[in-house]
């Protein structure tokens, strides 16, 4: 899910707390803060952190001069290949391609498993709002492919979309000499989106500001956990006791819309009832949670919902987007 | 004159009154509105009373008409006050690429539709729901603003480290950026903590105390970028439409709304913090939505904020605009909130229609004049008001303003970084640290 979504959770996993709610009335603002910057936490740890050091076998870095769908292709398989042969995992990072100071060039990163070829598309050069710069898309298609020669089990989406600021990540685990399974951003996800590190980060802030705070900032952790694993990624949630990512539920991807506002609607849903519950002021109005959720989530999302399905008679079906790694995080990039 | 009449007439005058104060860059509408008070107190001093029919109409549509309007000046002449910094990054794109006359529109589209959601959303609704609200977070406003400003220093995604060996190298290249908005923010806190408890503005101009600071930290570094860059803008394509459809515009109203109504309700919480809300929290990637909703936003913000003072039941006082009237005028009835709705109906609507005609004639001034000059222009002008308005004093924070304005525009972080001139300070003095942090200053 997007930070936001994460950061409201965590607020809302604090505002269940009576002491939070009496401290943060006398003044006090702290396990508020904690909570929203614990539910923030495990992806700034990843994301402003440690993916800039964590280290790649192959770094697939395309001239900006003389970009070459085909090369790049090559260089996956090649990397594919040597996951198998060699029995063990390959990291390959793929760069974006700066053409200007706000212009990138738009590529795609296919596998297709039918027929068992990576196949790498380019597109228009975007802006950094990725927005396509008119006239930039190319004429005919420039496309490469390679062979992949081993049975790719992939566990995340198929397409993946390379343009602004920083590329992605793959790792591709050789299991067997045919078989390769691909993980997408392998440095994601992995101990800072566990229970235990949670449990640990928690109980440091427990030194410094009490049990209190300590069970405050393990919700607000735990929160984000739960929330990414409704996706399709997963998370590595018991660290360093399981070594992998568990599949996702895969309920929803992070960069949708809906599941996104619905959860920070929610959350800010459960802020106000936990408020609401603990402000002697409010003990006028007669309302429970049962009220909030019905006038304050179900009717006006219900009532847009409606709005907007009579408002998608008038677009174009879209396809389904691809893959990109700003869905994991989400900055607008502006401001 | 009949008050119904008096009413619509006011209306209209602020309307048109405030299509002329919103093409000027760098003069914000609250800045008029603290001057005008002045003039109507020395009139009723003279023997001239002006009544709130006339007086609160005007005032209403002279906001709406602004907030609708200034969106001009923002995009072509790129001079944006601060709740317009995320509707100027994309919607110059578009007037790079030839389609600021449909950027802007767009930005109108959003604000006509802020106006109608304020109308028969808002109206309707908030004096039955918002006293309960009010009710309920009234103890609460401080954590949550330290809540907001937690948010906004984490949230800034790092734009470097894209290249080479993982380590150190990549680290700090990615963190250039991050690290230039933490220090921006925290110099604008600074500021702000000394423009609170030493303000060098002339007591008599106190009310345009953070006018020079907001100029230096938003305006000044957009206009002298524009200068530096020598940027040359594109012949303008001006169409019979637009792109958008129902969808389009209804995505823009709930993530528009949701930010505006935010930034309206909790003090401090201005437009920009609204914007970047709201497009977190629906996660909008469509260029399109993004812009409209910053036009829904932007009205949402200073209407619906100037609003909440009529809102029967409620006795909330947010937005400049309703602490410069609060002395003029004090609501009691229904009648006035219906009064304050009707102006902003009236001007919300005047505003689109000449919002077309101030386009095109802006665009006509862009393409016959070198962009340099106009960005010199815009730049002498926003100097000459604020030198008129708070003297020396003014220019001096003005330009203390301008150099921690120009760390984002140099080191490409993000602007909304700059509000912790008053997000800081607000949030100490709510929580109560203030005074001990202006002590540990030397303020006090």
């Amino acid at each position: 899910m997007k930070g936001i979504a994460h950061f409201a959770s965590g607020v809302a996993a604090a505002s269940f707390f009576p002491w939070a709610v009496a401290a943060a009335r006398d003044g006090n603002p702290v396990h508020f803060i904690l909570g929203g910057l614990m539910g923030l936490l495990p992806d700034t740890l990843d994301f402003k952190f440690y993916r800039f050091f964590y280290k790649h076998d192959v770094y697939i870095e395309p001239d900006p001069n003389d970009p070459n769908p085909q090369r790049i292709a090559e260089q996956i398989a090649d990397a594919v290949r040597t996951a198998a042969r060699e029995h063990r995992t390959v990291r390959v990072k793929l760069s974006t391609i700066r053409l200007g100071a706000d212009y990138w060039q738009q590529y795609e990163v296919r596998f297709d498993p039918e027929a068992n070829r990576v196949r790498v598309r380019f597109g228009p050069a975007v802006n950094t709002g990725q927005v396509p710069v008119p006239g930039s898309a190319p004429k005919e298609a420039r496309e490469g492919s390679a062979a992949l020669d081993v049975s790719l089990v992939q566990t995340y989406d198929a397409t993946t979309r390379v343009d602004i600021f920083d590329g992605p990540t793959f790792a591709f685990e050789g299991q067997t000499p045919q078989r390769v399974v691909l993980h997408f951003l392998p440095w994601h996800r992995e101990w800072t989106h566990s229970f235990t590190f949670g449990a640990l980060l928690a109980a440091l802030g427990g030194l410094i500001w009490g049990w209190r705070a300590s069970v405050v900032m393990l919700c607000g952790y735990a929160a984000h956990l739960i929330e990414d694993q409704l996706g399709f990624m997963g998370s590595n949630l018991f660290f360093p006791i399981t070594r992998k990512r568990l599949s996702g539920l895969h309920w929803m991807r992070s960069g949708d819309s809906l599941p996104n506002f619905l959860a920070v609607w929610l959350s800010c849903l459960l802020i106000f009832w936990n408020l609401a519950r603990r402000t002697p002021e409010a003990a006028i109005y007669d309302f429970g949670l049962a009220h909030i959720l019905f006038y304050g989530g179900l009717i006006p999302v219900g009532v847009f919902g409606l709005l907007m399905h009579w408002a998608k008679r008038w677009r174009p079906t879209e396809a389904e987007a691809p893959l990109e790694m700003a869905d994991e995080w989400g900055d607008n990039q502006v401001g | 004159m009949s008050a119904a009449l008096t009413v619509l007439l006011a209306s209209l005058i602020g309307a048109a009154g405030s299509s002329v104060l919103a093409c000027l860059p760098g003069l914000h509408v609250y800045n008029l509105m603290g001057l005008l008070v002045v003039f109507i107190h020395w009139l009723a001093a003279a023997g001239h009373p002006l009544p709130p029919e006339a007086t609160i109409p005007f005032m209403a549509a002279m906001i709406v008409g602004w907030s609708i309007l200034n969106t001009i000046p923002s995009i072509i002449l790129g001079a944006p006050d601060e709740s317009a910094i995320f509707t100027v990054l994309p919607g110059q794109k578009y007037l790079m690429f030839g389609r600021g006359f449909e950027g802007t529109m767009m930005t109108g589209i959003g604000s006509l539709a802020g106006v109608f959601l304020l109308i028969f959303g808002v109206g309707p609704l908030a004096p039955r729901i918002l006293p309960i609200v009010q009710t309920v977070l009234r103890p609460y406003m401080g954590w949550i603003l330290w809540v907001i400003i937690t948010f906004i220093l984490m949230s800034e995604w790092p734009k470097g480290g894209n290249v080479g060996p993982a380590g150190w190298r990549k680290f700090l290249d990615a963190w250039k950026s991050l690290g230039a908005g933490l220090a921006t923010f925290f110099l604008a806190a600074l500021l702000g903590f000394i423009l609170l408890y030493r303000p060098p503005i002339a007591s008599e101009m106190a009310f345009q105390n953070i006018m020079p600071a907001f100029v230096g930290l938003f305006a000044i570094p957009w206009c002298l970028l524009n200068l530096i860059s020598g940027a040359q803008v594109p012949p303008q394509h001006v169409g019979d439409s637009v792109d958008v459809d129902p969808e389009t515009i209804l995505r823009s109203v709930a993530a528009g709304g949701l930010g505006g109504g935010f930034a309206a309700f909790f003090p401090v919480v201005t437009g920009g913090v609204g914007g970047l809300l709201a497009g977190h929290a629906t996660a909008q990637r469509d260029e399109r939505v993004f812009i409209m909703s910053q036009g829904v936003s932007k009205v949402i913000y200073y209407t619906g904020a100037f609003m909440l003072m009529f809102v029967p039941g409620l006795g909330l006082t947010r937005g400049g605009g309703a602490w410069i009237v609060r002395g003029l005028f004090t609501p009691r009835t229904w009648g006035d909130y219906y009064m304050v709705m009707a102006a902003i109906a009236l001007a919300g609507a005047v505003s689109f229609l000449l919002m077309g005609f101030l386009t095109r004639g802006t665009i006509r001034l862009v393409a016959r004049v070198n962009y340099r000059y106009v960005s010199a222009a815009a730049l002498a002008i926003i100097i000459l008001l604020v030198f008129a308005v708070t003297r020396w004093s003014g220019l001096a924070v003005m330009l203390v303003g301008t150099g921690i304005g120009l760390i984002p525009v140099l080191f490409a972080s993000r602007r909304l970084n700059c509000l912790g001139i008053l997000l800081f300070p607000i949030a100490c003095n709510m929580t109560g640290i203030g005074p001990d942090i202006a002590r540990f200053l030397g303020l006090i």
